[in-house]
């Protein structure tokens, strides 16, 4: 599923899509929004949402990745 | 055919992964003199393990520790990343370790986020710290332009498939270009090679096995390297012995000693011996020292066991979050907010992850040699030396160093490597592959890879004799296949299928060493052989490929000095 863009923030520079460490961009078309062709590729290493200057990037974890927790306590203890 | 680039890329020396160590590497063969290339399979400024940030560099400063190098090299031995490595390379590269850490901090990496030498994390109580806290989310961006000042040139977006080598020594390597939907082959020459590849991931299936790429490690990093330097004849070494981290359930994530909190049972209460309360300084070791602590409470049905942050400070609350940032570890803290948790009433549980190759791989020397002339190594895929960042950060200065005076009496003149055996069989193979009427895709062949190690030669039940040699003969048999059946659209395509090539051949290497070590020794666990032979102590197994092309395993000494 990640990463997704947001069509309307992104100014098609290309950034996310050159410094992916995984490739999941694939071949980037220049002045496009940048397309997620290989979304199964991703190590949600987070490297595109940090570095986009238009912050238009957003990570989704997979449903089949969920983070295991227990509640130990009733009350935030603040 | 796919075709060859006209253009060879030449240089004196080809650094073979721009991650940690292959950065060093090329700023320290730079500033010796050399005409460097990097070749990397993504981007420097974000690939590898080190993508987005680490935060703990082992090192001995003399001035804060205040004891000798050997009770250092102890702890270091004590720690996650010791054992397995030859001492007399331990003890050089500590002693130049600190040395790096100013470097780092002189080029713009936060080595003294607090204003001073801090050490804590991964540590015994009442013993010395070895790893420094530092503040490491921008080190690929800085090292990059380290090397681009030095005139390094970075040729991204070309993994590395294959090393030259010209009458024993090596000259170049091939990758492929997959800027591009059609892949190009690229050959590089070069009077020496530094393989950086770093570690290998995707052997065994994840904690999650229908996500392929959720590993602690990165996944990229696939044993380019080690399959390549095996071809090239150098030794590999340590490979039988399995590896494993361990971090947070269902989402595989390194950064184990940046959590503050205490290995718990699911009433909260503390598990291992160390501490009942957590402080920054030392966090729990429990899970480095008890490898299967996770497992175990599972099988006995007295777990799950968690990481519980909740009799954290708030000060050290605070603490560890800024340290997970710089850990590169951001989406973890995005997908703990975006599930609900709050650390403070809440204990997230760990596990055990799927064996990797760190500290396993190819076998150097005190400059970073290995036994090929002119071939170098560095980082995770070193098999006799293992620190991980600083590991790879001064390893592979030492191999910059020594390359850049190798250099100078080699001469490359009149080697034609488009006519290179190498090149033609690697065309003629990628072609085939590209051409092939297949229907099965690599991550198929991936996952079959994945089972059959898994059970044959994994973690999961024990080895044996009939269960390592079935599976190498289950491996024989995919990979038949697999040349038959694959179907590879694009450049990106041949880059993954030909990393499942290079994962099913260190497979094999891990079957025909796991039958040789003939006991049981860590996780390497042989039912017909269910004790450890004092006689193996201190000895290590390498495997190496002749030039008949029959393997030649050899057991050695550690070398102490
Ligand atoms: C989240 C996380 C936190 C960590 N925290 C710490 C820590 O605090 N302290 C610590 O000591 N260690 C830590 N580590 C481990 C540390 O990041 C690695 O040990 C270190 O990056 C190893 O450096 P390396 O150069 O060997 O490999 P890497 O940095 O992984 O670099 C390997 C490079 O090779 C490239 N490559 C791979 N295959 C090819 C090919 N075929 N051709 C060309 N290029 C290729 C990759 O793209 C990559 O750039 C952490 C790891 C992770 C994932």
């Amino acid at each position: 599923m990640p990463p997704i863009i947001d069509k309307d923030k992104c100014k098609k520079c290309g950034l996310c899509a050159q410094i992916c460490g995984l490739d999941v961009y694939g071949p980037y078309e220049k002045d496009t929004v940048p397309i997620v062709r290989y979304p199964s590729e991703c190590w949600h290493c987070n490297a595109c949402v940090l570095d986009c200057p238009a912050k238009a990037i957003k990570l989704k974890l997979p449903l089949s990745m969920p983070i295991l927790y227990r509640r130990l306590k009733g009350e935030d203890n603040d | 055919m796919i075709d060859v680039k006209k253009h060879i890329i030449e240089s004196d020396v080809l650094v073979v992964g721009g991650g940690i160590g292959g950065l060093m590497a090329a700023i320290a063969a730079a500033d010796g003199g050399a005409d460097v290339i990097v070749a990397e399979k993504s981007d420097t400024r974000r690939s590898g393990s080190g993508a987005t940030g680490n935060d703990h560099f082992t090192c001995y400063i003399p001035e804060v520790h205040q004891c000798g190098i050997e009770v250092i090299l102890e702890e270091l031995n004590n720690s996650l990343v010791g054992g397995n490595a030859d001492p007399y390379i331990q003890l050089k590269f500590l002693s130049r370790s600190f040395e790096v850490v100013q470097d780092w901090n002189k080029w713009g990496i936060n080595m003294q986020p607090h204003g001073e030498w801090e050490f804590n994390g991964h540590a015994y109580p009442g013993r010395k710290r070895i790893f420094l806290k530092y503040d490491g989310y921008n080190q690929k961006e800085v090292l990059t332009k380290e090397a681009l000042k030095r005139n390094v040139r970075i040729v991204n977006k070309t993994p590395v498939t294959d090393f030259l080598t010209y009458n024993g020594r090596i000259v170049g390597a091939i990758g492929i270009d997959i800027t591009k939907e059609e892949p190009e082959i690229v050959i590089f020459k070069a009077k020496a090679v530094i393989s950086a590849t770093g570690n290998t991931s995707r052997l065994y299936p994840s904690i999650t096995p229908s996500q392929l790429f959720n590993t602690g490690h990165c996944p990229n990093n696939t044993g380019a390297g080690r399959a390549a330097a095996y071809r090239a004849g150098a030794k590999l070494i340590n490979l039988e012995i399995p590896n494993t981290h361990a971090g947070p359930k269902y989402f595989e994530r390194c950064g184990k000693a940046t959590w503050i909190g205490v290995i718990s049972d699911v009433m909260g209460n503390s598990i291992g011996p160390f501490v009942d309360k957590p402080t920054k300084e030392l966090g729990d070791i429990t899970a480095d020292v008890w490898h299967s602590v996770f497992t175990d409470k599972m099988q006995d049905g007295t777990g799950p066991v968690y990481m519980n942050c909740t009799e954290t400070s708030k000060e050290d609350m605070d603490y560890m979050l800024w340290g997970l940032k710089c850990e590169g570890d951001t989406s973890l803290i995005d997908a703990l907010d975006d599930a609900g948790v709050s650390l403070k009433r809440d204990m997230v549980e760990f596990t055990k992850y799927e064996p990797i190759l760190v500290g396993r791989g190819i076998e150097i020397d005190e400059f970073g040699r290995t036994s090929v002339d002119g071939l170098y190594s560095a980082g995770d895929e070193v098999g006799n030396f293992r620190c991980d960042i600083s590991g790879a950060a001064v390893m592979g200065r030492f191999a910059g160093e020594h390359a850049s005076g190798y250099v100078k009496d080699v001469n490359n003149d009149g080697i034609d490597l488009f006519s290179h055996k190498t090149v033609l069989e690697a065309q003629k193979f990628y072609s085939r592959l590209y051409e092939n009427k297949g229907s099965s895709t690599w991550e198929e062949f991936n996952h079959g890879i994945q089972s059959i190690l898994d059970d044959y030669a994994g973690i999961r039940y024990v080895r044996s004799k009939t269960l390592l040699e079935s599976g190498l003969e289950y491996l024989d048999h995919l990979e038949q296949k697999a040349k038959n059946e694959l179907i590879v659209n694009n450049s990106h395509e041949l880059m993954r299928a030909l990393e499942c090539f290079v994962l099913l051949q260190i497979g094999r290497l891990i079957c025909l060493t796991a039958l040789e070590r003939k006991e049981t020794r860590g996780m390497h666990k042989r039912s017909d052989y269910p004790f450890t032979n004092p006689l193996l102590n201190k000895k290590f197994l390498t495997i190496r490929r002749l030039e008949n092309g029959k393997n030649e395993l050899e057991w050695r000494d550690m070398r102490i000095n």
